[in-house]
This record gives C-alpha cells, sequence and structure tokens, in this order.
C-alpha cells in the first residue's frame, strides 16, 4: 500500500494502484488517471527533452497549494463490454485557478504527454479558443496565464467530426476581448504553431525557452510541402528568430523555471483588471536618494555613447527593472520598473544602438508598450536621447517612418500620465513620440539636453546650401552657422521661455519623479475601466 | 579550439581599429569603433582569445550582421 497526493488530499492505493477507498472510488480512480497524464512513458520522454509535465509547471508557477483544478475529469473513457470503465486517458489540456503572488489567476496549459497536447473536441473546450479558462479569466475579472506546449488540432478531428470545421467557429473573440480587461501572459514551453501560437501572441507578454521551445505560423513540414524548402524547427522558430530578430515573442530565458518566475515578475506589476490600479509594494529604497553619478553618466563628446541602462538603475526603485524585449528592436529600452513601490514604464533610448534613432521594430517595441501602460493604468516616463526616425535605404523599405508616425499617434492618445525627461538629445517626430504635449503631462530636461526640428549638424547643410557652397572655404561656413545655430539651442532659453517645464539637477531624477509618480495616482483612479479606441491608425 | 565571430549590430562605417591580427582579447576589450547615426560605436570582443582576423578596414562600410573580425579561443 502506498500513499499519493490528490490536490491536497491523500488516498490509499494497493500495489496495483487500486484505490481501497469503498466511497468514491471511480472519482478517486478517475482523479488519479488525471494526475498520470499520458503515462511514465510519456513522461520520462517529456523529461529527456529537457521539458516538465503540465502539472509540474503548475506547481512551480502558483502558491503552494492554492491550485484549484476545473475539469479534472475530462478526457476519453474506456469501456468493457459490460459498460464498466477500464481506463481513462486525461483530456491533453490542464486548466484551474489558482494564486501567484498571493492573487488570483486562470491557469490552462496543454499537456503534451497526451496525444503531444493536440486539441481536444469536447462538449466544451476546457482551454484554448473559447475555452472555460478564457470565461473563468472574463466573468472574474482575474489575470489568464497561457503555458503552451502543443500544435492546436489535427486532421484527425475531421474524420472524427465527419466534416471540417469552419475557421472561426472557435475562435479568438474571448482572448481578443480579454486583452482589453485582465493581464494575460503566455510561455511557449515546447512547439507550437496554429491556435496555441495564435494564443501566445494575443497576450500582453510572453516568454520562451532558447534551445526546447519554438513557435511559427506552420512548421517545417508545411514549408517543405509549400516552398519546397527544408529547415529545421528550431531554425525557423526558435528563440534566434521569434524573440531576437521578429519580436514575435517578447523574452527569451534558458529554463523553464525562469520563464515562469518572469511570468510571475510581469503579473506582480500588473492590476488584477483594468478595473483596478496596479499594485504598490512597500519600498526600502529611499525616495530622496539623489546619484551625484547621474552628473558624470553623459559623455562630455557628443559623439560618444553611455549606458542608458545604468542610468535607469541609478533612478528606480534598486532591483526592479524587469525589461520586455532586451534582444528586440534594441534602439529602445522599454521596462517595467518601480518608483517608491508604485509600478512605471520606462521607455528609454539607448544610444549604444543606431543612437537611439527610431526604426521600424523600436518604433512597434514602443508602441505595443505605451499600450500596454496605458491599458492597466501604468505611468509612463520617458528618458529620451533620440536623434529621431532611422535614415537610409533599408530604414525607408521597412515603412520607418509609417511604424514611426504610429508611435506619435499613440503617444498623442495616451491618457495615463506621462513625464518626458530629456537626457540628451529629442529630435523630430521621433521625439514628438516620446510625450503627450498638449496635456498637463511635464515635459523635463537635464541641463545637457538638446533639442528641435533636426539636429543642428544635418540640418545647417541642407537649410544653407547655397550659402555654404558660394563661400570662399565652405567647410568653415558650414561650421560658423552650426557655432552660430547650437547657441539658440541652449535648453535654458527654452526654459526661459517656459516651453520645457523644468531643467533638473540630473542628481535629483529620482526624488523629482518619485514625488509627480505619486501625485499621479489620483489621476490615474479617476480614469479606471476600459480605454476607448478611437480612430484609424496610420 | 573555437572560432568566434563578432559581428556588426548596425549599419555605418568603420572609422577605426585599435587592434591587429594576433593580439589577446579580453572579453570587454574595444576592438574597433564603428561610426553610424553621427555616433562612435565601440566593437568590443564578446569571448576572451586572440583576435584571428580583421575583415574591414577603416572607413569601410557595414551591415547589420556583418562579420568584422574573427577571435580564436
Amino acid at each position: 500500500m502506498h500513499d499519493r497526493e490528490l490536490n491536497s488530499e491523500k488516498i490509499t492505493m494497493d500495489d496495483e494502484g487500486n484505490v481501497a477507498s469503498s466511497i468514491n472510488e471511480e472519482l478517486y480512480f478517475r482523479r488519479v488517471s488525471a494526475l498520470e497524464m499520458g503515462g511514465k512513458d510519456a513522461i520520462a520522454r517529456q523529461h529527456a527533452n529537457g521539458r516538465l509535465t503540465v502539472r509540474e509547471r503548475f506547481s512551480k508557477l502558483t502558491d503552494k497549494e492554492s491550485f484549484r483544478e476545473v475539469g479534472t475529469l475530462g478526457g476519453t473513457g474506456e469501456y468493457d463490454e459490460n459498460n464498466k470503465l477500464v481506463r481513462v486517458t486525461p483530456a491533453p489540456y490542464v486548466a484551474g485557478m489558482a494564486r501567484i503572488n498571493g492573487r488570483p489567476a486562470a491557469i490552462g496549459g496543454e499537456d503534451f504527454t497526451v496525444r503531444g497536447g493536440t486539441t481536444f473536441g469536447a462538449a466544451r473546450r476546457k482551454g484554448g479558443q473559447g475555452g472555460f479558462i478564457e470565461d473563468l479569466a472574463h466573468f472574474y475579472k482575474i489575470p489568464l496565464v497561457n503555458l503552451i506546449d502543443g500544435a492546436g488540432g489535427t486532421v484527425t478531428s475531421a474524420k472524427r467530426r465527419g466534416y471540417v470545421a469552419f475557421p472561426g467557429v472557435h475562435g479568438f473573440e474571448r482572448s481578443v476581448q480579454l486583452l482589453g480587461e485582465v493581464p494575460v501572459a503566455s510561455a511557449v514551453l515546447g512547439t507550437a504553431a496554429g491556435g496555441p501560437a495564435g494564443r501566445a501572441i494575443l497576450s500582453h507578454f510572453s516568454v520562451m525557452v532558447r534551445g526546447t521551445s519554438q513557435i511559427f505560423a506552420a512548421g517545417p513540414p508545411v514549408v517543405k510541402r509549400s516552398l519546397g524548402r527544408v529547415i529545421s524547427k528550431e531554425e525557423l522558430g526558435g528563440a534566434a528568430v521569434a524573440v531576437d530578430k521578429a519580436g514575435t515573442i517578447h523574452n527569451a530565458v534558458d529554463t523553464e523555471e525562469e520563464a515562469l518566475g518572469q511570468i510571475c515578475r510581469f503579473l506582480s506589476f500588473m492590476p488584477q483588471n483594468v478595473w483596478e490600479l496596479p499594485p504598490v509594494i512597500s519600498c526600502d529604497d529611499p525616495v530622496d536618494r539623489c546619484e551625484v553619478a547621474l552628473r558624470d553618466i553623459i559623455p562630455e563628446k557628443r559623439t560618444l555613447p553611455y549606458s542608458m541602462h545604468d542610468l535607469i538603475d541609478l533612478v528606480v526603485d534598486k532591483g526592479s527593472v524587469f525589461e520586455i524585449q532586451p534582444t528586440h528592436g534594441k534602439s529602445v529600452i522599454t521596462s517595467l520598473a518601480r518608483l517608491d513601490g508604485r509600478p512605471v514604464g520606462i521607455i528609454a533610448n539607448n544610444p549604444k544602438f543606431y543612437s537611439g534613432a527610431m526604426d521600424s521594430t523600436s518604433a512597434r517595441k514602443q508602441i505595443r508598450f505605451m499600450e500596454l501602460c496605458d491599458t492597466f493604468h501604468i505611468p509612463l516616463v520617458f528618458l529620451v536621447d533620440v536623434p529621431g526616425f532611422m535614415v537610409g535605404l533599408k530604414a525607408e523599405q521597412e515603412a520607418t517612418l509609417r511604424e514611426g508616425m504610429r508611435a506619435v499617434y499613440v503617444a498623442g492618445q495616451l491618457t495615463v500620465p506621462t513625464i518626458t525627461l530629456v537626457i540628451r538629445k529629442c529630435y523630430g517626430m521621433a521625439g514628438m513620440a516620446t510625450c503627450n504635449k498638449n496635456d498637463i503631462d511635464l515635459k523635463l530636461s537635464w541641463p545637457t539636453g538638446e533639442w528641435g526640428s533636426l539636429p543642428v549638424e544635418g540640418g545647417v547643410a541642407a537649410a544653407f546650401r547655397r550659402d555654404i557652397e558660394s563661400a570662399e572655404d565652405p567647410k568653415a561656413r558650414e561650421q560658423e552657422l552650426e557655432a552660430e545655430l547650437r547657441s539658440y539651442a541652449s535648453p535654458f532659453r527654452t526654459a526661459e521661455a517656459f516651453a520645457v517645464e523644468e531643467i533638473i539637477d540630473p542628481s535629483e531624477t529620482r526624488p523629482i519623479l518619485c514625488e509627480f509618480i505619486a501625485l499621479a495616482e489620483g489621476r490615474l483612479r479617476a480614469n479606471l475601466g476600459p480605454k476607448g479606441k478611437a480612430g484609424v491608425s496610420p | 579550439m573555437t572560432i568566434t565571430n563578432v559581428m556588426s549590430e548596425v549599419i555605418g562605417s568603420v572609422w577605426k581599429v585599435d587592434m591587429k591580427v594576433g593580439d589577446a582579447v579580453k572579453t570587454g576589450d574595444t576592438i574597433m569603433i564603428l561610426e553610424s547615426m553621427k555616433m562612435e560605436i565601440p566593437v568590443e570582443a564578446p569571448v576572451d582569445g586572440t583576435l584571428a582576423e580583421l575583415k574591414v578596414k577603416p572607413e569601410e562600410s557595414v551591415d547589420e550582421d556583418q562579420v568584422l573580425c574573427t577571435i580564436e579561443s
């Protein structure tokens, strides 16, 4: 005899695995079958591939003993000639509610050990397109976590049904609705294609594991059939493509434990739903911490870059930074962080990549992050060092102008409070995407700030072409004109005109930002609820 | 022995090369400086080793993901 733990109940079984309890024997038998998933061999194969089972993932993700399963008995029963139950193959999807960091969430995930996690055709779906778990998140207004490890439907379902389903009958309507209601986080923990891949995209945050997970619209067999090209699944949809290059998935990590840890971390910044404020935590880092090191962080030579990551770390609560998409669109940094325990979204240009210029990938990254923070009432802090839109043939081919103007459009519709702090450059239309300047939102600058329609260097040659060409020494004339115009570019002249609200000592950055973010709470509280959508995005 | 390709993360041009083939490099050492969007972009060694090959010269244009040099370690 030995004990098995079922949720929090212990049951006793004999050596053949028969449940000793005489009461509810069938219930226990079915529950044990569910816990056994696809069987020992399938579980061993899952582990040999460097992956956890869906139930191991749940236990690592959720607070101890908080998982309350729903649909435990869903599956396929086998009956003998007397209609007596012989065995049950559980459904390839496990779902329920649990607590994460003490707060309730709906969680669901494919069980790859059962039929490779393929879609389970029951009277009602447990999860996936239009499933119970999405409904649970919607009606109870709690976050949804998808642990994705399946490739969606199979052609065998058509054989079982006797007809093929029309696309959208089990559609993404609820998943789409959830994006405006509750936080949705997804981890891709196997090979995802079809519906599960779509669900990973219909998330506010997604993460995958380098080497053991892949995601694509269609896998290698379809590519071979359609295009005659042979490619491995890792080459086609590993993290190097899906995260670093395409930005299809936000973050990549090395282990499943880290992926689950990132989901917990992401949710720790989020309110439970759009009708609530994001959670404020107690903060040991002094609000009035002034960092003298910030005064020297910008090199005197304007052509030298510096570490914007170091700058952010010096300003926000120590250890609070959670960067989203760190390996994609690297000319802008998008991080969730805290100021005096209050969640903020940091959008900072990175001078180490294209001088912080906005290209099509960084524009898309900034747009998504602005929309995320606006939806969940997280104030935005822009740390600006942007010379403008990226230039050149490649940039034009990638529609930098259109993507950049979409960033301006989305910035113009933000309703969360924003603080714009110019660190060095703030030029042109890319500069306009860093503030909501028609509102009460603050525009601050360090003394190193400079701004305008375009940088003096590029602008002089274009605007004074004839003057320069007709000069005896054109180079000297160009430099003379640049020097003259640069004298007007002092940030203090703009401050005289009250066209920026304040120029601050860099060392005072943290106290000032903390003060205004605390002040923002009343404004955030007055604007709770779903955000409307207006107009046609360019 | 491993050969590591050091790639350019930006489009731009080579401004100056600080090292020569055969030099010992440590992770984080600046091998060369590129110029892109009017900024000096240092190219740092991703691993310890010896500079095995320089594939670009000063003033040459470089593309994203172009191999600039190789390190043997």
